[in-house]
C-alpha cells in the first residue's frame, strides 16, 4: 500500500478544497511540492482565483460512497494513482439536524475511508476534525482526549467526534492523523473571511443591535485561529512532520486566545471605527450571563414567537452555547513540531480588528 | 447634607379587572392569552368610565387626606404622563382609526396639570408637565423634585403625580406586556419620614425613538442597558445588591424580570412581584403601586434599601435606591 506508483510522483486528494481552508490548502500543496493534486468539489463553490497547473479539479461527493459519485472507471484510476488524502469536506453547519450532520461528516469519511483502503499506494491521510468535539467539556482539553463525556452543544460537534471514533478505528489499517481546527474567522494579514460562519453571523446580529447577551464569562477564554495559520500549520504538519496515529490541535490555545469580554470590547471599538455613525445607534455591548439566564431568554422568545429574534437567537445559540462551558485546548504536541518551524498562533486580538472590519466595510461579504 | 425623600405615597386603580381570557375574547391582546400568562400576566385595571386626570385626581384627594395635607402646603405639582394623551385633556372615545379626540386646536393648550390644581385648590402650587419618556416620566419627576427641593429653599412640599390610560380600543399587549390604566401621587420633601433618595440615575437613548419600527431592537437593547444603568445606580449610591432588601419593579411580565434579575445576578426572593399578575403594568406608576403595597404589607422596614428601575419608551432606562 506503500509503494509509489508507476510514475513515482505524488498525487493528493483533497476533499473539501474549494472550502475555506481547502482552498489554501490547495494552494500550499501545489506550490510547495511537484504533486498532482485532485480536488473533489461538488462543484457548487464559488469562483476562486486561477490554480497551478498541477491542481486538476473532479467533481464528486463525498456522500455518494466511496467512488464519490465518479465514473467507476475514474474513480478506479483516481485510487491507482493517489498517494495521499487530505480529507477536509466537511459540514461545518452548527446547527443542522444531526442526521444530516452525520450524512457529511461520518457517512462522508466512512466514504472517503473506504476509497483509501482500495488505494494500492496511500502512504499518508489527513482528517480534519474540530477542537470542539470536546463538546461540554469545561477546563483543559488535550489532543489525547477523545471529547464528548458530557455531551455536545451541537450536531457539528457531535458529528465530528463520532467522525473522529470512525478515523480512529482505521488508523489500524491505514497511515492516518487527525488535525483538530479552532474556529476559523479569517485572514489575519488582510481581514478576508471566505467562508462565513457562526461567528460572523453573530458578529452581524450584535452589529445590528439584535444579540442582547451571550452565555459565557467575563473572563473565558476564546480560541479563534486565522486561515492563513490553519493552512500553515496543517500544510507543514502534513508535508514535513507526518506523524500517523497523532491527533494535533490547531488552535490558539491559551496564549493566543483572548477572553470574551475582551472581544466583545474589541468587537465595539472596531464597529465604532470602521462605521462611525454605527455609534449612533447606540447598541450596547451584549450582556455576557449564565447560561440559565441565557436558556430562559431563549425560551421566551420562543414562547411570545417573535420570528426576527427567534432567527436571531438561533443563529447566536449555535455557537454561543460553548460559550458558557469556558475550556482551554492543549495544544503542546503541535505546538511544539510547529515551533521548530517557526509557524505559532497570533493572538487573536492583533488581528481581529482587520477581520471585524472586513466584516464591516464588505457588508459581511454580501458587497464587493 | 440635606436628605430628600418619598414622605408619603397612595395610588388609584380603576376597578374593573378583566382577565386576559376576557381582554381575548374583545380582541384586547396582540397575541393569545396564554403567552401572557406564560409571562407571569392574569388581569389587567382598565378605566372604563375615568379619564386621566380623573385617575390622576383621586390619587392625589386620597394622598391629601391620608396625610392631612392642606392643599395650601404644595408648593409645586409635577405631572407625568406616559402617553402623549396624557398630556392633554383628550375627549373620549376616540374616533375610530383615532387613539386621541381633541375637538378643536386650543385643546392643545388644555393641560391636565393645570385643572389638577384648580379641581384640588392648590392655589400656592406652581406647576409643569413632564412627560416624552414613557413609563421612566415619573422617575424623572421625581429627580426634578428633588433637585428643585435641594436647590429652592421656598419649596418645601412638591406633589408628583402620574397618571395614564389606554386610548379606548387600542390593545392592552405592549411588547409582550399586559398594560393597565392607573396613576399615582407623591408628596416629596426636605427630611422625609421615609423613602430617603440615595441616589437617581437615567440613562436615554433617543436612537430608538422610532418605537413602532424598531420593537426588536428596543427589545435586545433593553437587557443590557438596563444592567448597566442598575449597576452604575448601585454605584452612585455606595451599595452593593446584598445591601437591597427589595428590588421594587416596573410591572413588565415576570419573565423578563427573571432575565434581568439573572443579568445583575440577584436572587428572585428579593424582587416584589405580587402586583404583576394581579395589576399588570400601569405604565408609569407601577413602582410606587407596588412601593406602596409592600409597604402596607408589612414587607419593608425602616433603613431598607430599596431598588426602583424602570423603563420607559425614548428609549429611557430609569433606576433610583431608596432608603425606607
Amino acid at each position: 500500500m506503500t509503494s509509489r506508483p508507476a510514475s513515482g510522483r505524488r498525487t493528493i486528494l483533497v476533499t473539501g478544497g474549494t472550502g475555506t481552508l481547502g482552498v489554501e490548502l490547495v494552494s500550499r500543496l501545489a506550490r510547495g511540492s511537484h504533486a498532482s493534486v485532485v480536488v473533489l468539489t461538488r462543484g457548487t463553490a464559488r469562483p476562486r482565483p486561477a490554480l497551478p497547473p498541477n491542481v486538476q479539479m473532479l467533481t464528486g461527493d463525498v456522500r455518494r460512497g466511496p467512488t464519490f459519485g465518479l465514473d467507476p472507471s475514474d474513480a478506479a484510476t483516481l485510487r491507482e494513482h493517489i498517494t495521499e488524502i487530505v480529507h477536509c469536506a466537511a459540514d461545518t453547519t452548527f446547527n443542522r439536524p444531526l442526521a444530516e450532520a452525520r450524512a457529511t461528516n461520518v457517512a462522508g469519511t466512512q466514504a472517503v475511508l473506504a476509497f483509501a483502503k482500495e488505494c494500492q499506494h496511500l502512504e499518508r491521510m489527513a482528517c480534519f476534525s474540530t477542537v470542539y468535539v470536546a463538546g461540554r467539556t469545561r477546563g483543559c482539553f488535550a489532543e489525547q482526549d477523545v471529547g464528548g463525556a458530557d455531551g455536545f452543544v451541537n450536531s457539528y460537534e457531535q458529528s465530528k467526534a463520532e467522525m473522529e471514533a470512525v478515523v480512529r478505528d482505521a488508523m489500524r489499517e491505514l497511515p492516518i492523523a487527525i488535525y483538530r481546527l479552532s474556529t476559523i474567522i479569517g485572514d489575519s494579514r488582510t481581514g478576508e473571511v471566505t467562508g462565513l460562519n457562526a461567528i460572523h453571523h453573530a458578529l452581524r446580529l450584535l452589529y445590528q443591535g439584535l444579540a442582547p447577551m451571550v452565555p459565557g464569562q467575563e473572563t473565558g477564554l476564546v480560541d479563534l485561529i486565522p486561515v492563513d495559520f490553519a493552512a500553515n500549520a496543517s500544510h507543514y504538519l502534513f508535508e514535513h512532520e507526518f506523524s500517523p496515529g497523532a491527533t494535533c490541535h490547531l488552535c490558539a490555545g491559551a496564549a493566543g486566545s483572548a477572553t470574551l469580554g475582551a472581544l466583545l470590547d474589541a468587537t465595539m471599538t472596531a464597529f465604532e471605527r470602521y462605521r462611525p455613525a454605527w455609534r449612533k445607534r447606540s447598541i450596547a455591548r451584549p450582556a455576557i450571563v449564565e447560561l440559565e439566564t441565557y436558556e430562559l431568554f431563549v425560551r421566551s422568545v420562543e414562547e411570545a414567537g417573535n420570528q426576527v429574534l427567534l432567527q436571531a437567537t438561533r443563529a447566536v445559540q449555535a455557537f454561543a452555547y460553548q460559550l458558557a462551558y469556558p475550556k482551554v485546548f492543549d495544544n503542546r504536541h503541535a505546538g511544539v513540531v510547529l515551533a521548530r518551524a517557526g509557524i505559532a498562533a497570533p493572538n487573536v486580538l492583533e488581528y481581529y480588528d482587520r477581520v471585524v472590519r472586513w466584516c464591516v466595510e464588505k457588508n459581511w461579504g454580501s458587497a464587493s | 447634607m440635606t436628605r430628600v425623600g418619598i414622605d408619603a405615597l397612595t395610588y388609584y386603580l380603576p376597578a374593573y379587572a378583566p382577565t386576559l381570557s376576557e381582554l381575548e375574547a374583545r380582541g384586547a391582546l396582540r397575541g393569545p392569552a396564554s403567552t401572557l400568562a406564560g409571562f407571569g400576566f392574569e388581569r389587567a385595571r382598565v378605566a372604563e368610565s375615568e379619564s386621566h386626570v380623573d385617575m390622576a385626581m383621586h390619587a392625589v384627594r386620597a394622598l391629601l387626606s391620608e396625610t392631612d395635607t392642606s392643599p395650601d402646603e404644595i408648593d409645586l405639582v409635577l405631572y407625568a404622563g406616559a402617553l402623549t394623551s396624557s398630556s392633554t385633556m383628550e375627549c373620549s372615545p376616540a374616533p375610530a382609526g383615532s387613539v386621541l379626540r381633541l375637538r378643536d386646536f386650543m385643546d392643545f393648550f388644555k393641560y391636565p396639570v393645570s385643572r389638577l390644581q384648580s379641581e384640588l385648590d392648590l392655589s400656592n402650587a406652581s406647576v409643569a408637565g413632564i412627560d416624552q419618556q414613557g413609563c421612566a416620566a415619573i422617575f424623572s419627576s421625581v429627580r426634578l423634585a428633588r433637585a428643585t427641593l435641594l436647590a429652592e429653599p421656598d419649596v418645601h412640599t412638591v406633589l408628583c403625580v402620574s397618571a395614564d390610560r389606554l386610548p379606548h380600543g387600542t390593545s392592552r399587549e405592549v411588547v409582550y406586556n399586559l398594560v393597565s390604566d392607573g396613576a399615582c401621587a407623591m408628596l416629596m420633601r426636605r427630611e422625609p419620614k421615609r423613602n430617603r433618595i440615595v441616589a437617581t440615575h437615567q440613562v436615554t437613548k433617543g436612537a430608538f425613538w422610532d418605537s413602532g419600527s424598531l420593537e426588536n431592537e428596543i427589545i435586545a437593547a433593553y437587557f443590557p442597558t438596563a444592567r448597566t444603568v442598575i449597576e452604575d445606580t448601585l454605584r452612585k449610591a455606595g451599595v452593593t445588591l446584598d445591601d437591597i432588601r427589595w428590588v421594587i419593579p416596573h410591572n413588565v411580565s415576570l419573565r423578563s424580570w427573571e432575565i434581568l434579575l439573572g443579568l445583575i445576578g440577584c436572587p428572585r426572593e428579593k424582587l416584589f412581584s405580587a402586583n404583576i399578575r394581579r395589576v399588570g403594568h400601569t405604565i408609569a406608576a407601577d413602582n410606587f403601586i407596588n412601593l406602596r403595597d409592600a409597604a402596607d404589607a408589612g414587607l419593608v422596614h425602616p433603613g431598607d434599601l430599596l431598588l426602583l428601575f424602570t423603563f420607559g419608551y425614548g428609549l429611557n432606562w430609569s433606576c433610583m435606591v431608596l432608603e425606607h
